[in-house]
């Protein structure tokens, strides 16, 4: 399967009066963006906003963020399953609109987490601070019950992004990539020489506001299966998952999927990238044994001699990422895990909840138990009082001036598990 | 099964696929309750740390056991002891939350606690 | 600027006094550099100056371990230092041992910054990282240019209270405590990298080292024990008086083996503690407190047990290194497989 992808890089986001983009900058319509959004009737009301690089301004919480694409050649579209027919997609060529995202925002429960400031120390632990970002603010209709609201906030992200995506359907590109995973017997007759390496995604799939959907289909009921990395690029894994903003994978960072990039990156030259195997995080421990059997099962069968495992969030799925580990090892093929930690704000604790001797390569998001002090913004995009309630804040977090102690656990992707950041710990 | 929990959802709506034990008590309560049954021989069939939310921040907590027992399961003492160092270690940090609407939030962890237990009620009903 | 006053803590060989033999070099101390204090001096540069160096020998310094490092700390700060640097003590057990005293006992009496260098086998490693930075040294005196590289920036950081950073940054032994710091590359490409490296065989360094699982299993239970023959063994030190093996008061360099025939109570007069980690006033008028070999004779006598083993073998324990130990294990097991030994006790203090 061959993708490639075209990056239309942007450098300013602006409303005007005609949706388009031009000399790297995306204009939108807002009123139709809104009444496209306003279409879902669990929606009351949709404000939008703009927030870029070096400003001084706050986002949160933070509910999703995701890259604008749009599939111009090849079979099926981008969020297979979703906002697409289910067609198999992750070739032809996708467009990207690079430099670019959407960042939903929207209070579901009264915890709700996630902060991305665009300058200040903050900025340096979110992956976010250096987007262009069109921030799109939705209120649910009264009394709407959290899964409906997490629902209707996911949508809503998509068909944004899916809007601006449309955007770039027949742009040039200002640089083209390429990927491409051979058939398992092509692969072997091009690189004989080469280790085999397949990835290992744990996708977060533990119910109510902890979910990942694989071409609509929520994980959880899914059991351990094969993907073509490219796929991962048209979408056809989103999140669903509102917890744990520093630890939780947006879409974005699906789309942007770095150990997918980075093997490739390598792959017909170090080592042959053969395929992914995702696998899912439950709570049901016969189902995590299950789920962990078949990753094996399924490395072994692929004939890989290495893989990387990565994870996401914390607690229960750090037992099945020492599972999928032990289990794989077992079968006589190396593996390198990565995850984060939670070593306590004085890092002296034990940073994971399950351990093994034969995890004995891991790769750290870094230690998200670390405080920090993130100075008022100028501006603050979403819900300001929320900052008592985040997930890694407390109560006298948010101080009269504006400014917020919080531990990084309460910012967007700061110790995110698929490696995607430079934030490590010793 | 047995479900333990301090959960008041399931103290006014109980799941009719198991059998609940409703207590008062704290997130770590919880974790003491079943940690004595695996101890008296009941086997863990859910992940005590079952979702993101974290120790020191929810108070619900949910936890599925075997209704029948045998002899000690390691596997389930060595999960139910690591979950409680987790706990502990979360708790030296108690979240005191200034969200001035405690009901609610109270109500959303609640949601949360619930949905996920549910998802493992279902799983082990299956069978 | 005000340069900073350094006083640096060596043993008795770096001092040029003498080797082993002069090991009981009672504590005394000189003005500026001695030794390797040249290499910190070149180091600092100009900003910080070894005013005076404290010198002791290993073997009086772990036998006196209270007077010892009083009177260390005393000509310390009699030189009111800024800063405190011991060692490098590579992976000599008894000087680490040493080191790690006098450096946490600067950093908590004196409230001086104070570092010293190990190798990372080095007993004093786990009994000093958490209360002071070790800096990571090669095995041998070999390693002293590296080691004065990284400790001399490293200590001026902390005599200006500067941040540390992660442990991989600075070059201290990771001391279970981690802290954040901004790699090069991004976790995925760390993550290929590492993965690479492990399938070629190469070395790699792990970012979180999973926690230490030793697990032994059980041997099942012995199943006649009025039956068996029963050795003791122990690494509370306990020689035949005089200690002619010389066995060391710590950090143990070897283990002995002693024939009991016919002995049925350990007394002041011929049994006494090698041992240089408690106090030795109880096991040296009585020696069964810590090796019973009195209960097992009358075990003996009354058909408890089948019989006591010929001989018992001890060594030290204290700051005796993990490598060690299972080495003396491993020979000391086999004899006893040999002989027939069915059950071990084990003392230890």
């Amino acid at each position: 399967m061959k993708l490639e992808l075209g990056n239309i890089f942007i450098h300013d986001i602006q409303f005007d009066r005609l949706s388009r983009v031009e000399k790297g900058i995306i204009y939108i319509n807002e009123e139709e963006l809104k009444a496209h959004l306003l279409e879902d009737e669990n929606i009351r009301s949709v404000s939008c906003d703009i927030a870029k690089p070096g400003e001084s301004v706050r986002i949160m919480p933070v509910k999703d963020v995701i890259e604008p694409r749009v599939k111009v050649e090849g079979e099926g579209g981008v969020f297979p399953g979703i906002l697409s027919k289910v067609d198999t997609v992750g070739s032809g060529r996708t467009n990207v609109l690079k430099g670019a995202a959407v960042v939903t925002t929207g209070k579901i429960v009264g915890f709700q987490e996630g902060i991305v400031d665009m300058s200040g120390p903050g900025a340096d632990y979110t992956p976010f601070s250096k987007l262009n970002n069109l921030v799109v603010i939705c209120e649910p209709i009264e009394g709407l019950k959290q899964h409906a609201h997490e629902k209707a906030l996911r949508f809503a992200g998509l068909k944004a992004a899916t809007y601006l995506g449309q955007l770039a359907k027949d742009l040039e590109a200002d640089e083209v990539e390429s990927f491409e995973t051979l058939s398992l017997i092509e692969g072997i007759r091009q690189y004989p020489d080469l280790p085999r390496v397949a990835y290992v995604q744990m996708l977060q799939t533990q119910g109510l506001l902890h979910d990942t959907y694989v071409y609509g289909v929520d994980m959880k009921q899914s059991l351990t299966t094969m993907l073509y990395p490219t796929e991962l690029m048209d979408g056809a894994i989103i999140s669903g998952n509102c917890v744990s903003a520093c630890d939780k994978n947006t879409t974005y960072h699906h789309l942007n999927n770095p150990v997918v990039r980075d093997l490739y990156a390598k792959h017909g030259k170090e080592l042959n990238f053969v395929g992914m195997i995702i696998t899912n995080e439950n709570v049901y421990l016969a189902d995590k044994e299950r789920s962990s059997d078949w990753s094996a099962k399924l490395a072994e069968f692929l004939g890989v001699d290495g893989v990387i495992i990565s994870q996401e969030g914390f607690g229960n799925p750090d037992t099945d990422l020492i599972m999928n580990c032990k289990k794989i090892e077992a079968k006589g093929i190396k593996t390198v895990i990565i995850t984060d930690e939670y070593a306590g704000r004085d890092g002296a604790s034990q940073s994971l909840a399950d351990a093994d001797a034969s995890a004995d390569a891991v790769v750290t998001g870094g230690n998200a138990n670390m405080v920090v002090n993130l100075p008022p913004m100028e501006k603050v995009i979403g819900h300001v009082k929320v900052a008592d309630t985040i997930a890694g804040g407390f109560d006298g977090s948010l101080r009269p001036d504006g400014s917020i102690v919080v531990e990084l656990q309460a910012i967007t992707g700061a110790t995110n598990e698929l490696g995607f950041n430079r934030l490590s710990a010793r | 099964m047995i479900l333990i929990t301090n959960n008041p959802k399931f103290q006014k709506d109980p799941d009719p696929r198991c059998d609940t034990e409703y207590m008062a008590g704290s997130y770590r309560d919880v974790l003491i309750v079943v940690r004595d049954m695996i101890h008296q021989g009941h086997k863990l069939l859910s992940h005590p740390l079952s979702g993101s939310v974290k120790p020191n921040e929810t108070p619900y907590k949910s936890i599925l056991i075997s209704k029948s027992t045998g002899s000690l399961d390691v596997d389930s003492l060595q999960i139910i002891e690591d979950s409680i160092s987790t706990c502990d270690k979360f708790m030296k940090n108690p979240v005191k939350y200034g969200y001035n609407n405690q009901d609610a939030l109270l109500a959303d962890f609640s949601e949360i606690d619930h949905g996920l237990i549910e998802v493992a009620i279902a799983s082990a009903s299956s069978r | 600027m005000a340069k900073f006053r350094v006083v640096h803590y060596i043993n008795q060989f770096f001092a040029q006094v003498g080797g082993e033999e002069k090991a009981d070099h009672r504590p005394e101390s000189r003005e500026g550099f001695v030794g390797p204090g040249m290499a910190f001096k070149a180091a600092f540069g100009d900003e910080a100056e070894i005013v005076g160096t404290v010198v002791c020998g290993d073997s009086y310094f772990n036998e006196n371990l209270e007077t010892a490092t009083k009177e260390v700390l005393d000509m310390i700060s009699s030189y009111k230092p800024d800063l405190v640097i011991a060692g490098p003590a590579f992976n000599a057990g008894r000087y680490g041992m040493a080191c790690g005293t006098v450096a946490a006992a600067v950093e908590k009496e004196l409230g001086i910054p104070a570092i010293t260098g190990m190798y990372k086998e080095n007993p004093g490693v786990d009994s000093f990282k958490k209360e002071i930075y070790i800096i990571e040294t090669k095995n041998s005196a070999a390693g002293m240019r590296d080691a004065v590289k990284v400790m001399a920036p490293f200590a001026l950081k902390l005599a200006a209270g500067e941040d540390v950073g992660a442990s991989a940054e600075e070059g201290y032994i990771p001391n279970g405590i981690r802290v954040n710091f901004f790699e090069q590359k991004r976790g995925s490409e760390r993550a290929v990298d590492m993965l690479l490296a492990k399938l070629a065989g190469k070395p790699f360094t792990t970012e979180f080292p999973m926690p230490d699982f030793d697990r032994v299993e059980p041997n099942p239970a012995v199943a006649d024990i009025s039956k068996s023959t029963i050795a003791l063994v122990t690494s509370g030190g306990i020689v035949p008086k005089g200690n002619p093996d010389r066995i060391e008061s710590s950090s143990a360099s070897k283990y002995g083996k002693y024939d009991i025939e016919g002995v049925f109570d350990l007394t002041e007069s011929t049994y006494e503690t090698a041992h240089g980690g408690y106090d030795p006033v109880y096991a040296n008028l009585d020696a069964d407190r810590v090796l019973p070999v009195d209960i097992l004779r009358e075990y003996e006598k009354a058909g408890k047990i089948g019989k006591l083993h010929r001989y018992f073998y001890s060594t030290t324990g204290n700051g005796t290194s993990v490598a060690n130990a299972k080495a003396y294990a491993a020979a000391i097991g086999k004899e006893l497989v040999a002989d027939g030994v069915d059950a071990v006790i084990l003392t230890s203090t």
